[in-house]
């Protein structure tokens, strides 16, 4: 992960589904995490390893060593110019790196902050999801629980932890009878992500699982606490009868494999997984498509008004479907009063909208193509949500390897692109006129975001359908000309003075702005 | 590309009739931005977006009578007397199969396909066709100050300078670390000075490692010119610079002198400003003081093979002064002044030191003390106090410089006369590389240094050197010969007052395929003409002439050779995609893309898009047919063009082309022409850019 340059483990508000083992003092950690993600807004680039700032936020204790202050941000030095104050900067740099390295990570044996999971693959293996009801339930009422995925699930967390607060599935509609019931079942990545930060420990059983977690009905789910309490008192009596843990390799090589391997998840999405996860999102795997295309987007309905009637009535009606002449010239040359009716006749080749999608070719496929599918749904860490109970996603990713893939060919992004719901922005483009006519071309209508993984180095890219055929320019060339009549805001005048907000602001020309390669 | 070649001789004419000695008017980027003449009202330039007018019927204002009267009467006046059908002027343009564009030849047809919807290119033009009005502005006249190339060569001198600036200031915090740091060692230093008497005069020459050099210069009182020139190339070993002058205190040769040397500089930095200090050549050297072994055996040879070499470099100077060659040798090489720079502070005989140049000069040889021939010379500028050496010096420099007006070798262009130099200096940096490897001196020890120099020295090619006289063997006759060859004049007669009427315009504007095609297809104000026959090339013949010349060799004419993934259609359904639409799309190969489109137009804004097309073959039909170009294209490909296009602040768009499968294809041509079969082609466009999961958040 450290190869990442977007990865800085310092700005990570803490996800933490249990809590670390050395709790920092709230609003310090806070300030300096802010501190830091303002400076990172500054400077795009800037996400390289700072082990200052990483060390800054680990020894809060000793403030008296090294301080957030002495990040040095922006131009490096390349050579070394001979004055002691340099090679002071680097020796506190280097002292940095290595408290940073040289912290002692414990990770607190037994009782509160590790959870027990037990490893049991097979359990649910014949489980068939009823996934068809669950959907029409979905319809009816927003009472909708997401798809669990139960067949993939083969950890159990014994006991209840912070961590099944975000992570983790209670299989429900289960018989009284049956074995751990109400407990929580991890996916292989959330268990790898757990193991990995040091929250779960997880175990190989050596017994059956109704041993271990006996069905009888003493156990329910409001007196999880209680359980715990049993739990750690049967292990005093001997816990290496019931199995024995494993550790970090053991959980890779169980729970890392191949696509489509049941229980099992791929390194690349375990890695994009892992990322997006430290970062402080909330992070589902997502259901496997609908089979039903999503209902197409209604445009809003161009409101004429009374006057624009009137005027219409005038002039000459538009003619239908221009008919072009085989080999031009399409604009037949008479008397124009408009550039709009120029451009008109000019418009050949079929134009893509949402709301008119291209007829379907009989080879356009519907489905999505094997590395170009939605894995994952994202959301923002800054809001209400629970494993259980969340608003649509805020992103849908797909993960693909960077070596086993290409850039997605027309086949393999419109079905994709056509699965996502609309996304025009913020309203306020909408109604922004020609001024934000960049913005609301750069956002699209619709987006996916493609999580290309080489090598363990992740790199997020954003595909959004074009919104091109939206913005016709030739509507403002009449206004142009005309000194800007009725449709004042729509001229060139005020297109420009969006477009130059909107990219540059504040950046030393373009092109070779940029002195120093960073 | 006739023409192109052509234009330098035509320079070189020009300025052999007039060896004025007013260079400085004729360099365009040498000049500061002076008052810019006013900015042309583009809009009213750039009115139509495309070669067609519209007449537009004035509006009605309901709450203003009178203008349903200026209604009626437009309206009545059109009527009544039609304009001519739009687009009313057909422009004729030159299929010219070699450079595979259209070449348009009239100059009105050249600026209506410009200003009307910003189509071609100049020939020898950025993208306006604006050449001759460059031509004029080279030889005086003011009016080509406004063409964009000239605009953005002032950006970029004002962008270098700023670099230079910043780079200035930069060294200057370093100088004063480096001072503070210095100082504070005296202070602490002070006190151990007792114990170091024996070897201050050995370590004076390591301080001038971190002290300012311009206080080690001022105190130095050089005696002789030989060894002011001398010292430098020894510089590595300071024992041997210190050994050929006797007035000094004995420096240490031996190996147990040498063992006795301080190991840590700590104690030397109380010396350094020493007012105290006996006078001495200080060099301002990198020293490495001699510790392992092997050194040390090797020390006695060394300063044996110095001494006979300081003896030569005594002769040199007399002797050199006859020798009328090529510098060649080492010693002349190094007598040979590194840059222009000592030209200047010398004003001729009065022997008075011009401190013009002198501030600036110690700050950056500090850093740039990198190869020992660089050093020699900004001694001159060092100490203000000694005029005898400056005379003794500039007479030698000058002597070599009379006789060889070539400054320092390969590396440089012919200078023009000294005079006109302009008098802030380089850092001799410049040139010095080859004269010193070929020399048998031993190379200094080199640092890996962030280079600047003081002039901000114009990168661009002026097109009026003439590349002839940029070579080393232009150089000799130079040196040897005292009247500038005709080949060389042109660099210093620049300016003519040559009328402009004179000048033939040797530009022409070219229009791709894509937009020569679009004008006669779609807008039909264009007309091809073949240039062997002198016919109108009809259209359906032009298109299946730009198709078979999308190929590299050009494939024949034949309909069987044409498939619809010609990269002439792929392209040409983009082309008119975007353009249908308004906006204006120029090639973008500059940007690693293929077409960039402009809102309004390149006098207007920067384009905000660039687009990569990729051709898509979705159709099931095609699973049998050869594909045109099916490769894949790799991740690594679109990270590094979206890098690219970021940096100068465009997104990236993916248009994906369907391209219809041969049979729909071919069917729908015989039917419909081009114009039902381009409806087959399906647009999709695709933005595309990197998001960060830092900052989505």
């Amino acid at each position: 992960m450290a190869l990442d340059d977007d990865d800085n483990p310092s700005l990570a508000p803490s996800p933490s589904p249990t809590p670390t083992p050395s709790t920092t003092p709230p609003a310090q950690a806070q300030a300096t995490a802010e501190e830091q993600a303002d400076l990172l807004e500054e400077d795009e680039n800037a996400a390289s390893q700072d082990f200052l700032a990483f060390a800054a936020s680990l020894q809060y204790r000793k403030t008296a060593g090294v301080s957030a202050q002495t990040i040095r941000k922006g131009e490096k030095d390349f050579e070394s110019h001979g004055t002691r104050a340099q090679a002071d900067a680097l020796e506190q740099s280097r002292g940095a790196m290595r408290d940073v390295l040289s912290y002692t990570r414990v990770h607190p044996g037994g009782g509160a902050a590790a959870a027990r999971g037990w490893y049991f693959p097979a359990w649910w293996e014949g489980y068939q999801e009823r996934e068809e009801e669950e959907r029409g339930k979905e319809k009816e009422g927003e009472e909708k629980r997401p798809f669990g995925f139960v067949r993939e699930r083969v950890v159990v967390l014994e006991g209840s932890s912070v961590a099944s607060q975000a992570l983790g599935r209670a299989v429900t509609g289960q018989a009284k009878d049956r074995p751990a019931r109400g407990r929580d079942w991890l996916l292989p990545e959330e268990a790898l992500y757990l193991v990995e930060r040091g929250s779960l420990d997880l175990w190989w059983p050596v017994k059956e699982l109704g041993e271990i977690f006996p069905p009888d009905g003493t156990v329910k789910e409001g007196k999880d606490k209680e359980v715990g309490e049993e739990g750690e008192g049967e292990e005093e009596v001997d816990e290496y009868e019931q199995g024995f843990p494993l550790s970090l390799q053991a959980a890779y090589a169980l729970l890392i494999g191949n696509d489509g391997e049941r229980g099992k998840i791929s390194l690349q999405k375990f890695q994009v997984y892992s990322n997006l996860k430290r970062c402080g999102y909330n992070i589902l795997r997502a259901p496997p498509p609908a089979k039903t295309s999503p209902e197409p987007i209604i445009p809003t309905p161009i409101t004429t008004t009374l006057w624009q009637w009137f005027t219409s009535l005038l002039t000459k009606p538009t003619p239908s479907p221009p008919t072009h002449l085989p080999y031009g010239p399409l604009v037949q040359p008479g008397l124009y009063r408009s550039y709009a009716s120029i451009y008109r006749q000019m418009a050949l080749l079929p134009r893509h909208t949402p709301s008119t999608p291209l007829p379907p070719s009989p080879s356009e496929p519907t489905t999505q193509e094997a590395p170009f599918t939605i894995h994952f749904h994202v959301w923002k860490s800054a809001q209400k949500w629970t494993k259980l109970r969340h608003p649509p996603p805020d992103f849908h990713l797909a993960v693909v390897d960077a070596q086993d893939s290409s850039v997605p060919t027309l086949s393999q992004i419109t079905p994709l692109l056509n699965a996502m719901p609309s996304d025009t922005g913020r309203p306020e483009w909408a109604t922004g006129g020609a001024g934000r006519m960049y913005a609301r071309l750069k956002h699209g209508r619709r987006n996916v975001l493609i999580a290309v993984v080489d090598h363990g180095v992740i790199n997020y890219m954003r595909f959004a359908e074009g919104g091109f055929v939206g913005e016709e320019l030739f509507g403002r060339f009449d206004g142009v000309r005309r000194g800007g009549g009725k449709g004042g805001g729509a001229g060139g005048g005020g297109g420009k003075g969006g477009g130059r907000n909107n990219g540059r602001g504040g950046r030393g020309g373009r092109g070779k702005g940029r002195g120093r390669g960073r | 590309m006739a023409e192109t070649a052509a234009i330098p001789i035509i320079h070189a004419n020009d300025g052999a009739k007039s060896n004025g000695p007013d260079v400085s008017s004729g360099t365009l980027s040498a000049k500061p931005p002076g008052p810019r003449p006013p900015r042309q009202n583009l809009n009213q330039i750039y009115t139509l977006p495309a070669p067609i007018r519209t007449f537009p019927l004035p509006t009605f204002y309901p709450n203003n009578p009178l203008s349903l009267l200026y209604l009626a009467y437009a309206w009545l006046s059109q009527v009544l007397r039609p304009p001519p059908n739009e687009p009313s002027v057909v422009h004729t343009g030159y299929w010219d199969p070699e450079t595979r564009s259209v070449h348009i030849r009239d100059e009105p047809s050249i600026r209506a396909l410009w200003e009307q919807g910003f189509y071609g290119k100049g020939s020898l033009s950025r993208s306006e066709p604006n050449w001759l009005k460059r031509e004029l502005a080279r030889r005086g006249s003011p009016e080509g100050k406004t063409v964009s190339e000239a605009r953005t060569e002032l950006r970029r001198e004002e962008r270098r300078l700023a670099k230079w600036e910043r780079a200035k200031a930069e060294l200057e915090a370093i100088e004063k670390q480096r001072f503070a740091e210095a100082a504070a060692h005296v202070a602490a230093g002070a006190k151990k000075l007792d114990d170091l008497e024996d070897s201050v005069e050995v370590t004076k020459s390591v301080v001038a490692e971190v002290a300012e050099p311009a206080v080690a210069e001022a105190e130095a009182l050089p005696t002789e010119p030989s060894t002011e020139t001398v010292p430098e190339l020894v510089a590595e070993s300071p024992e041997v610079v210190s050994a050929d002058s006797p007035s000094e205190p004995k420096s240490p040769v031996g190996p147990a002198e040498l063992l006795a040397l301080p190991n840590s500089l700590t104690p030397l930095h109380g010396v350094a400003s020493q007012p105290l200090a006996p006078p001495q050549k200080e060099p301002t050297v990198l020293f490495r003081a001699p510790v392992g072994p092997a050194e040390l055996l090797a020390l006695p040879n060394s300063v044996e093979e110095s001494f006979s070499r300081l003896d030569d470099a005594r002769k040199v100077p007399e002797e050199h002064a006859p020798v009328y060659s090529a510098p060649v040798g080492p010693l002349e090489l190094l007598l040979l002044p590194n840059s222009h720079m000592d030209l200047p502070t010398r004003p001729s005989g009065l022997g008075i030191f011009e401190p013009a140049a002198a501030p600036i000069q110690p700050t950056v040889q500090e850093v740039h003390l990198v190869d020992p021939l660089s050093e020699t010379l900004p001694e001159i500028n060092g100490p203000v106090n000694e005029p005898t050496k400056e005379d003794s010096l500039e007479a030698l420099v000058e002597e070599s410089l009379d006789k060889s007006s070539v400054v320092n070798g390969d590396n440089e262009v012919v200078k023009p006369p000294a005079a006109l130099i302009p008098p802030v200096s380089e850092v001799p940096t410049v040139g010095t590389s080859t004269p010193e490897s070929d020399s048998g001196v031993p190379q200094s020890k080199r640092r890996k240094s962030v280079r600047f120099s003081p002039t901000v020295e114009s990168a661009t090619f002026l097109h009026y050197e003439s590349p002839i006289s940029s070579g080393p063997n232009a150089d000799v006759p130079k040196a040897n010969g005292d009247v500038p060859t005709p080949e060389t004049a042109p660099a210093t007669g620049l300016l003519t007052t040559g009328s402009s009427t004179e000048i033939e315009n040797k530009e022409h504007f070219q229009l791709s395929p894509e937009e020569a095609f679009f004008l006669t297809f779609s807008l039909g104000a264009l007309r091809v003409v073949d240039p062997i026959t002198d016919t109108p090339i009809p259209t359906e013949h032009l298109l299946s002439l730009f198709r078979a010349h999308s190929y590299f060799p050009p494939q024949p004419l034949a309909s069987a050779h044409l498939r619809p993934d010609d990269p002439f259609l792929v392209h040409y359904a983009v082309y008119h995609h975007f353009r249908s639409l308004g906006w204006v799309p120029r090639h973008g190969v500059k940007f690693g893309v293929d077409w960039i489109i402009y809102a309004r137009g390149p006098v207007f804004d920067h384009s905000e898009f660039g687009i990569v097309v990729m051709p898509s073959y979705g159709d099931k039909e095609w699973a049998g047919h050869h594909k045109q170009e099916d490769r894949d294209r790799s991740w690594s490909w679109l990270m590094g063009v979206n890098r690219v296009l970021s940096h100068v602040l465009k997104s990236l768009v993916l248009v994906y082309v369907d391209i219809p499968p041969p049979g729909v294809f071919d069917e729908v041509m015989r039917a419909g022409g081009i114009a039902a079969a381009l409806k087959k082609y399906g647009i999709r466009e695709v933005m595309v850019r990197r998001f960060s999961a830092n900052r989505n958040r």
